[in-house]
């Protein structure tokens, strides 16, 4: 039960992107096509699990014993970086097909602060282990929620008689606001 | 000697990390055709799709195994042929260079409306909406959507028409597939004549509709009965032929509606 509730707190109730505002560069640039958000929100999906599991287990292993926390953000940068690398690596050999399904998703993904915080959070709120991975999981799901709903709204408005003066980027802001406060009326559901 | 510790750390976390993709690089490498990307370097780079491949990387790789000809690459013709050849140690074929021409000749003050189309200005959208209120259901539309999908801008619209930079001109086909009255095909370069006419309405519901339409006189067959002939009123061109002499045909259609392009 506390996992579940864990989930869905990440999931919808402080979504990723709709009510905590991280990684909004990739939800503006790559939800212009529904086929480009899925891509991406599946390489989240799966980088954000590796990268939390293993930012946790340097944290609580290698700079907690040392009294190094204040090393985080380095680390977890240095971290990131590398374990992406090293995924993209391994699939282009074991998986190709799925490395030309999200392959040129995962450069970006290293640089996107939705990692980065996820690995934070699940330190701040003092998760164990199973708890951070579920936390994570959350997160990346609300992540791709988010941002394939905000796809489809936009393929429907490349269609739509817009005002000259609110074209491209000015309706897609208008739009995540709304669907931002939308996702407010998440706010206190299960009793969170 | 915490400053020292945290150096420490954090420099071994990077050693471990550098030695750890290092590593991997050399276990996962992938073995690649070195031909792949020389052949890759020479392509345009379009990414058009031209050749059947799914881009140029595709392409070069499928040209290495030896799975599409040397000459597959429509866009860079008989130049980048050579080179590929030259690279697979293979004798190049020679490409006959083809661009796009415009099978209709109405300009849009030629063109008679039956209504006053509003909708969304592509001819995908008018075309949708009874033919954007065209009288001749074959003729252009003139929204430019072939236009706008040349990837090479060889295409300039000119009062409502496409009309096509054969120096530009790669053939990479994108054009007469976005077309949705189907009136662009690919002619041969060195053979510039065009019927510029898709409509197999009669010869006397044509006139009416156009001033430049094909009525399926014959006159062009009877001059020049190698090239042409009238198939569901309206003239054809086997450009097989090439090297016939057609001026006699341009001169003589009387609506005009063969076009020769100098």
């Amino acid at each position: 039960m506390e996992l579940f509730g864990i989930f869905f707190a990440a999931f919808l109730i402080n979504n990723i992107l709709l009510i905590r505002f991280i990684a909004l560069c990739s939800f503006f640039g790559v939800s212009t096509k529904i086929d480009t958000s899925v891509g991406m929100s599946l390489a989240v999906i799966f980088v954000m699990t590796i990268s939390s599991a293993v930012s946790w287990v340097i944290f609580h292993f290698v700079l907690a014993p040392f009294h190094l926390e204040f090393l985080r953000t380095a680390t977890f940068i240095l971290t990131i970086a590398s374990l992406v690398q090293l995924e993209e690596l391994y699939m282009k050999k074991t998986i190709p097909a799925l490395y030309r399904a999200m392959g040129i998703y995962l450069p970006l993904i290293t640089t996107n602060c939705a990692i980065l915080a996820v690995a934070f959070l699940a330190i701040d709120y003092r998760f164990n282990f199973v708890q951070s991975m579920v936390y994570s999981i959350g997160v990346s799901a609300g992540y791709s929620l988010a941002i394939v709903l905000f796809a489809y709204i936009r393929e429907r408005m490349a269609l739509a008689p817009i005002p000259k003066w609110f074209q491209g980027y000015p309706i897609a802001f208008i739009t995540a606001a709304l669907m931002s406060l939308a996702f407010l009326g998440f706010t206190n559901m299960f009793g969170l | 000697m915490f400053v020292l510790i945290s150096i420490l750390v954090l420099g071994i976390l990077g050693f471990v990390f550098a030695g750890l993709l290092g590593l991997a690089a050399d276990y996962f490498k992938i073995e690649e055709d070195p031909r792949v990307a020389t052949i890759l370097a020479i392509l345009p780079g379009a990414n058009c799709g031209a050749c059947g491949a799914g881009g140029c990387h595709d392409f070069a790789d499928r040209v290495a195994k030896g799975e599409i000809a040397v000459s597959g690459c429509t866009v860079g013709g008989a130049e980048v042929a050579r080179k590929i050849a030259e690279i697979m140690g293979v004798e190049g074929h020679e490409v006959h260079k083809k661009v796009a021409a415009v099978h209709c000749g109405a300009r849009e003050n030629q063109r008679k409306k039956k209504a006053s189309y509003s909708g969304i200005k592509t001819c995908m959208g008018a075309d949708i909406v009874d033919g954007g209120g065209l009288m001749c259901s074959y003729g252009c539309l003139g929204y430019g959507d072939c236009f706008c999908v040349c990837p090479f801008n060889a295409i300039t619209m000119k009062e409502g028409l496409p009309y096509i930079d054969p120096e530009k001109c790669t053939a990479c086909g994108k054009c007469v597939a976005v077309c949705p009255r189907k009136i662009i095909s690919l002619r041969p370069y060195d053979f510039p004549v065009v019927v510029a006419c898709s409509s197999h309405d009669r010869g006397a519901e044509t006139r009416k509709l156009c001033p430049v339409g094909c009525i399926a006189c014959n006159i062009c067959v009877k001059l020049a009965p190698e090239v042409f002939k009238v198939e569901n009123n309206l003239a054809v061109m086997d450009y097989s032929k090439a090297g016939i002499n057609c001026d006699p045909a341009v001169e003589k259609c009387p609506t005009k509606c063969i076009v020769k392009f100098v």
